[in-house]
C-alpha cells in the first residue's frame, strides 16, 4: 500500500492521459461487454416479462409451436379433473396506427371464465374493468385496453380506434381499461385484451387457439396436473410451464447470442493488449525506480504485488466506468436488437430501459478486473525481475533480444503446429475451438518478429517519402518492438475480428443472392403485413383461387410458415404444394437425386432439409424428423438437404397434403403469385389490392421490394460488423496514442538532437507522424494476414456449428483495401498530440534527458 | 328464473328429517313440466348507475333434469345473444354460450361457473337448477321475514357436489312453502344474498315475480322482474339443442 502511495500515484498523476488511456483500454472492453449482452439481455428479459405478466397465475401451457390447438382439445383438458382452471389464448400483435405508440399486443382470452387465471382490475372489486361484459363478449369490436396505453393517447371509455387486422383496417370500440400493473403491464403497457372467438376471426386463426393455460386444481402438485393432462392431450403438445417459452426464444435467437459472445471476448481480449502495452511502457518508464526500489532492500515479490496490485486498481476503476458506459450503450442497442430479434424470429418484445442481471454486471466488473491482471502480468513479471544495477543503467531495454525472439517464434509455430493437426483430424467442435484458440496465440506471439520484418520492409518506403523523418520513424519502430508489439497486437487483433467477420458476411451475403435467386422468383408477394417474419395474422387458403382470378395472375402458391416442435425444440416448417413450387424453383439438394427427392416429398412421404438445420440439429439424410402434431409425434423421413434462407436456425419443406392432413390448418402466410408473359408486376400489384381492399388487409411486394426487405434485414444482422470496426479503430487509435506519447518520452535526447543541429518543427512532426502511421500500418498488414486466418476458422464455425452454410472462402480484399485510409487515418489522427507535445518539450531538457 | 335460482342456492338434502320434509314438499310445489317468462334485468353498480336488459326465458323438464334455454332480446347491442343450459342430475349442467356477432357458440366450462353471470350479481352456478339432493341440510329454526313466518335452514353442498357456496342460509315461508330469502357464504363470508317479493298464484304455483340479488362485496344489487309468467306450456325438446340456439329459434 505504501509503495502504491508513494510510487504509483505520483506516477499517475503525472501522466494522466496515459492513465486515462489505460482505463479506457479496460473500459472499452467491459463496455462492449455490457452493452451487447445488457441489450440482449433487456430484449430477452423484455420478452419474458411480457410472458410472465400474460400468463398470470397460468402453471401451465398447452401448446403446439405455432401451428395452434384445435377447440375440442380445450374441452379434454377441462375435462382433467387435475386441472382446476384452463383457458384458450391467442396473442397477435397489431399496428396502432398511432403517432410513437408502435404495436400493441392483442390478447384474445374468454372473458367468461379467464379471470381465474387473470389479473385485469383493482383487487377487491372497486371498480369493473369491462362496462358491460355482456356487450364486451355480444360486440366482437370491444376491445380493453390498459389504461396507460389509454392515458398516453387520450383514450377513454366508449372512444373508437382504428387497428389493421386481417379484414383490413377496423375500428373497434374501447370497453373497458385495465389498471396498468399485472397484465397490463406487460408488452410496456401497449396492451389490449379482446374476445377469443373475435380474435380467432379477426386473425384468422380458423376453430384455433395458441394455446391453452392451465391452473392446477387445489392441491394437486404441478406435475401430477401436468402428467394427467399429457396422458389427455397426447405427445402431440407441449405442456409445459410457461417459463419454457423464453427457453424456446433463447433457442430461435442462438446465433445472435453466439455472435454477441464472440464479440465481448474479443473486445476483452483487445482489452488485454491495452493493458499489457500500458504497463509494458509503464515499467519500461520507471525502471529507474524500480532498480532503486530493489537496491533498497524491495523484494521481487514486492514488486510484482505493486505493479499486480496496480493493474487490479485500473482494472477495478474502468470496469466500474466500463460498467456504466456499457449500460448506456445496452440502452441505445436494445431498440435497435428488439427489432431485430422481431425482423429475424417473429417474437414481440418492447424494451423499457435496461434490464441487466446483477450477477451480469458483477461478472462484467470481474472480468474487466481479471483481464488487467492478465494484461499487467507479463510486465509485472518482467519489472519483479528486473536487475537493480541493469535497471539503473541507460540502456536498450526496448530491445528485445535475439533468444526472447526465437524462444517466441518457436512457441508460435509448435502452438501453430498443433493447431494446423486439429484442423486436419478435427476430432471434436470443442478441441476445433481450442485449436482456433491456440492459432490466435501462435500469431500473437509471432506478431513482434512479423512486426519487426515488416517494418524492416517499410523502411525505403518511408524514407523515400521523408529521408530524415521516415528512416528516424523506421528506426525507431524497429529497434523498440517492446513499445510497439502490444499496440500492434490489439491493432492486428481487432481488425482480423473485423475482417473476419467481413468476409464471412460476404460469404453468406453472396449464398442468400444465390437462393433469391433461385427461391425467391415469383414476380409478386402477398403478404398479410409489412415484415415477413410476422406471422400474426394468416389468410384463408381459398384466398389462392381469389388471387388467381385477379386479371394478369398466371399462377398463384400458397405458403405457410409455421414452428413446430422437432424434440423438443422449434423448428420452422415451410409448407407448400412441393411439385407446384418445382416447377418453378430448382431444388438443388447436396446430397440427393433432386427428381426423387421432389416427387417424394410432393407425396408427403418426407421432408427436404435445410443444410442449417441438418448441422444445428445432427441430421442427415436418411433420418427421421419426429415431429409434434395433433396426431402424436408424426415421424418423417429427411429426402435431402438443401442451402435455405427461410429460418436462422434452418427450416424444412413438407407438402402442403400432408400438413393439412395431419394439422388440419387451411391458413397461409403469404402467397407467391407468378404473371403472365409480359404483364407489369406494378399494374397487377394495384389490381391486387384492389379486390381485396374492402375485406382484407394484405400487403403486394414486388420481387424487387421483397429481395431489398431481406437483404436489409440481413444488412441489419452484418450492422455488428460495424460496432466490431468501430472497436478496432478505437482500439488503434488509443494504442497509438500511448505508443507515440511513451516514444517520444524515450526518444526526447534524440527528437532535442536533432532540433539542436537545425532540424525544423515540421521534421519533427513528420517523424512522429510517420511512425505512427508506421505502427499502424504494421498492425493492418499483420490485421489482413491474421484476418484471412479468422476467416477460415470463421467458415468452419459458421458451417460446422452455427448456420450449416458450406460458405466459399473468398478473402474481402474490397474490405480490407478500405481498412487502409481508415486506418493510416485514425493513426495519423492518433499521432496529431503526442507530436505537439514533442515540440513543447524543452530543448535543453531534452539534450540533458538520460 | 327463480325457479332454478332458489334450488341451486338453497337445495338442501337430509339430514334432520323436517329440514328434508319441508325442502322436498318446496321443490314439489314448485314443480312444472316447463316454464315461459319474459325479464327484466336492471343491474345497479357501487355508484348506482344502472343498466337494463330484456330476455325471454323457457325451460322443459324440472329439478336436475330440464334444459333451459334464455335468449337477451334488448338493449340492441346484445339482441340475440343465448344461453343454453342443460340440467344433469348427477353432475354440474353443461351450458353453452350463442354469440351472433361473430356466429359462434362457446362451452361455458365448469370452472367458470362462480363468475359473474354477464356483469349482473347473479353467477352462472346461480342459473344451475339443481336437485334438493344435492345439499344436506338442517333446521335453524323459524324467523319472521317481511311479516311472513318462515323456517330458517342452513344447506352445505354434499361431499363430491362442486360449488362455489359453502354453506347457505335459506328462509322459506310456511304458508306457500316458497323461498323468501336466502344468503350464501363462501367460507365464513356472506357474499350473495337473494330477497323474494311479490308472490302470484300462476296456474297453482307461488311464485315471487320480484328478485333482488346483492353482491355483498361489490355492494351491487340486481333485480330481477318476471313478466309473462306462465306453466306447463307445450314446448318442444328440439328448441333446446345447439342447433336450434344457433338458429335462433
Amino acid at each position: 500500500m505504501t509503495l502504491l502511495r508513494l510510487l504509483t500515484w505520483p506516477y499517475v498523476r503525472k501522466h494522466r492521459l496515459r492513465s486515462v488511456l489505460t482505463l479506457a483500454g479496460i473500459m472499452l472492453g467491459v463496455a462492449v461487454f455490457v452493452g451487447m449482452h445488457g441489450a440482449n439481455q433487456t430484449v430477452a428479459q423484455a420478452f419474458a416479462a411480457t410472458v410472465n405478466r400474460i400468463a398470470g397465475k397460468a402453471q401451465l401451457q398447452v401448446s403446439a409451436g405455432e401451428t395452434g390447438v384445435p377447440e375440442e382439445v380445450l374441452e379434454a383438458v377441462q375435462s382433467v379433473r387435475e386441472v382446476g382452471a384452463a383457458a384458450p389464448v391467442i396473442e397477435a400483435v397489431l399496428n396502432t396506427n398511432l403517432k410513437g405508440q408502435g404495436n400493441l399486443l392483442v390478447l384474445g382470452v374468454d372473458m367468461t371464465g379467464d379471470r381465474s387465471l387473470r389479473d385485469y382490475d383493482i383487487e377487491g372489486g372497486e371498480e369493473d374493468v369491462v362496462e358491460d361484459p355482456l356487450v364486451f363478449l355480444a360486440q366482437p369490436d370491444s376491445l380493453i385496453l390498459s389504461r396507460k396505453f389509454a392515458e398516453a393517447n387520450g383514450i377513454q371509455r366508449g372512444s373508437r380506434i382504428t387497428l389493421d387486422t386481417m379484414q383490413g383496417p377496423r375500428q373497434f370500440t374501447v370497453r373497458g381499461l385495465m389498471k396498468s400493473d399485472g397484465l397490463a403491464g406487460a408488452f410496456g403497457g401497449n396492451v389490449a385484451v379482446m374476445d377469443i372467438y373475435a380474435a380467432q376471426f379477426i386473425f384468422g386463426r380458423g376453430r384455433r387457439f395458441d394455446r391453452i393455460d392451465i391452473g392446477a386444481a387445489e392441491g394437486v402438485d404441478l406435475e401430477t396436473s401436468q402428467n394427467k393432462v399429457r396422458a389427455v392431450v397426447g405427445e402431440g403438445y407441449d405442456v409445459l410451464p410457461p417459463a419454457s417459452r423464453t427457453q424456446q426464444f433463447d433457442a430461435i435467437s442462438r446465433s445472435l447470442s453466439i455472435t454477441i459472445n464472440l464479440t465481448s471476448v474479443f473486445a476483452l481480449m483487445i482489452g488485454v493488449f491495452i493493458i499489457y502495452n500500458s504497463f509494458s511502457i509503464a515499467i519500461t518508464q520507471r525502471r529507474n525506480e524500480i532498480g532503486i526500489l530493489r537496491a533498497l532492500g524491495a523484494s521481487e515479490r514486492d514488486v510484482l504485488r505493486m505493479f499486480l496490485a496496480e493493474s487490479a486498481a485500473a482494472g477495478l476503476a474502468g470496469s466500474i466506468l466500463g460498467l456504466g458506459l456499457g449500460l448506456l450503450m445496452a440502452r441505445s442497442l436494445s431498440p435497435f436488437m428488439s427489432n431485430m430479434v422481431r425482423e429475424l424470429y417473429g417474437t414481440h418484445q418492447m424494451p423499457d430501459g435496461v434490464s441487466m442481471s446483477p450477477w451480469t454486471m458483477a461478472a462484467a466488473v470481474a472480468l474487466g478486473t481479471a483481464v488487467s491482471l492478465v494484461g499487467g502480468w507479463l510486465p509485472a513479471r518482467s519489472a519483479a525481475r528486473v536487475d537493480p544495477v541493469k535497471a539503473l543503467q541507460k540502456g536498450r531495454y526496448q530491445v528485445l533480444s535475439e533468444g526472447e525472439n526465437r524462444i517466441r517464434r518457436i512457441a508460435a509455430l509448435v502452438l501453430a503446429a498443433v493447431s494446423i493437426a486439429i484442423v486436419v483430424t478435427r476430432p471434436t467442435l470443442t478441441i476445433f475451438y481450442f485449436g482456433y484458440g491456440l492459432m490466435v496465440l501462435a500469431l500473437v506471439l509471432l506478431s513482434p518478429s512479423l512486426s519487426h520484418w515488416i517494418a524492416l520492409s517499410l523502411r525505403p518506403l518511408l524514407r523515400l517519402i521523408r529521408p530524415v523523418e521516415g528512416t528516424l520513424a523506421a528506426d525507431s519502430l524497429i529497434q523498440a518492438p517492446r513499445r510497439t508489439s502490444a499496440t500492434v497486437a490489439a491493432v492486428m487483433l481487432s481488425l482480423a475480428l473485423a475482417v473476419g467477420f467481413a468476409g464471412v458476411s460476404r460469404a453468406i451475403y453472396t449464398q442468400l443472392l444465390d437462393w433469391v435467386d433461385d427461391t425467391l422468383n415469383p414476380d409478386l408477394f402477398v403478404a398479410p403485413t409489412e415484415s415477413v417474419t410476422q406471422r400474426s395474422y394468416r389468410f384463408p387458403l381459398s384466398m389462392t383461387s381469389e388471387i388467381a382470378q385477379v386479371p394478369g395472375v398466371e399462377e398463384v402458391q400458397a405458403v405457410r410458415t409455421v414452428r413446430v416442435q422437432l424434440k423438443g425444440v422449434p423448428a420452422m416448417a415451410v409448407v407448400v404444394d412441393v411439385r407446384q413450387v418445382a416447377g418453378r424453383v430448382k431444388y438443388k439438394p447436396v446430397d440427393a437425386d433432386p427428381v426423387e427427392m421432389v416427387q417424394l416429398a410432393s407425396e408427403g412421404k418426407g421432408a427436404i432439409l435445410s443444410t442449417t438445420l441438418a448441422v444445428i440439429r445432427g441430421i442427415k439424410k436418411g433420418d427421421v424428423l419426429e415431429l409434434a402434431s395433433p396426431e402424436g409425434i408424426l415421424k418423417v423421413p429427411v429426402l435431402g438437404t438443401r442451402v435455405d434462407f427461410s429460418d436462422q436456425q434452418g427450416a424444412f419443406i413438407i407438402d402442403r397434403s400432408l400438413y393439412s392432413r395431419v394439422w388440419k390448418d387451411e391458413t397461409a402466410n403469404a402467397f407467391r403469385v407468378y404473371l403472365r408473359k409480359g404483364e407489369d408486376p406494378e399494374a397487377v400489384r394495384r389490381r391486387i389490392i384492389e379486390r381485396f381492399s374492402s375485406n382484407r388487409k394484405l400487403f403486394v411486394f414486388t420481387n424487387a421490394s421483397i429481395r431489398e426487405l431481406i437483404m436489409r434485414n440481413t444488412e441489419q444482422w452484418f450492422g455488428m460488423t460495424y460496432i466490431q470496426l468501430l472497436v478496432a479503430l478505437i482500439v488503434a487509435v488509443m494504442g497509438i496514442v500511448n505508443t507515440m506519447t511513451v516514444s517520444i518520452a524515450d526518444r526526447r535526447r534524440e527528437l532535442g538532437v536533432l532540433q539542436a543541429v537545425g532540424g525544423l518543427r515540421n521534421q519533427i512532426r513528420n517523424t512522429v507522424w510517420l511512425e505512427a502511421v508506421a505502427i499502424g500500418t504494421v498492425g493492418l498488414v499483420l490485421g489482413w494476414l491474421m484476418g484471412a486466418v479468422t476467416l477460415y476458422y470463421n467458415i468452419e464455425m459458421i458451417g460446422g456449428d452455427m448456420a450449416g452454410l458450406d460458405l466459399d472462402y473468398v478473402y474481402p480484399f474490397r474490405f480490407a483495401l478500405a481498412l487502409f485510409p481508415v486506418i493510416v487515418g485514425a493513426a495519423f489522427l492518433a499521432a496529431l498530440w503526442p507530436a505537439e507535445a514533442a515540440l513543447r518539450a524543452s530543448l535543453v531538457e531534452s539534450l540533458e534527458y538520460e | 328464473m327463480n325457479r332454478w335460482i332458489i334450488p341451486a342456492l338453497a337445495a338442501i338434502a337430509a339430514t334432520a328429517q323436517d329440514a328434508r320434509q319441508i325442502v322436498d314438499e318446496a321443490q314439489k310445489r314448485a314443480r312444472s313440466n316447463s316454464q315461459h317468462y319474459e325479464g327484466t334485468l336492471q343491474v345497479l353498480d357501487g355508484k348506482n348507475r344502472m343498466a337494463e336488459k330484456r330476455w325471454q326465458y323457457d325451460r322443459i323438464g324440472a329439478f336436475g333434469d330440464s334444459k333451459a334455454v334464455l335468449r337477451f332480446t334488448a338493449p340492441a347491442e346484445v339482441k340475440g345473444v343465448a344461453l343454453l343450459i342443460h340440467n344433469h342430475k348427477d353432475r354440474a349442467s353443461d351450458q353453452w354460450m350463442w354469440t351472433p356477432a361473430i356466429q359462434r357458440d362457446r362451452r361455458i366450462a365448469l370452472q367458470d361457473r362462480s363468475t359473474r353471470f354477464f356483469g349482473t350479481d347473479f353467477s352462472f352456478e346461480d342459473l344451475e337448477e339443481r336437485d334438493s339432493a344435492h345439499h344436506d341440510y338442517k333446521l335453524l329454526g323459524e324467523e319472521t321475514v317481511e311479516g311472513a313466518v318462515c323456517w330458517k335452514l342452513e344447506s352445505q353442498p354434499r361431499p363430491g357436489r362442486s360449488s362455489q357456496y359453502t354453506r347457505s342460509l335459506v328462509w322459506i315461508r310456511k304458508d306457500l312453502y316458497a323461498f323468501v330469502r336466502v344468503e350464501a357464504f363462501r367460507k365464513d363470508a356472506l357474499v350473495r344474498r337473494i330477497r323474494y317479493g311479490d308472490f302470484e298464484n300462476v296456474k297453482g304455483i307461488w311464485t315471487a315475480r320480484t328478485l333482488e340479488v346483492e353482491d355483498v362485496t361489490r355492494k351491487s344489487k340486481t333485480v330481477m322482474k318476471l313478466d309473462k309468467l306462465d306453466y306447463n306450456v307445450p314446448l318442444s325438446e328440439s328448441g333446446f339443442t345447439l342447433q336450434a340456439l344457433r338458429r335462433g329459434s
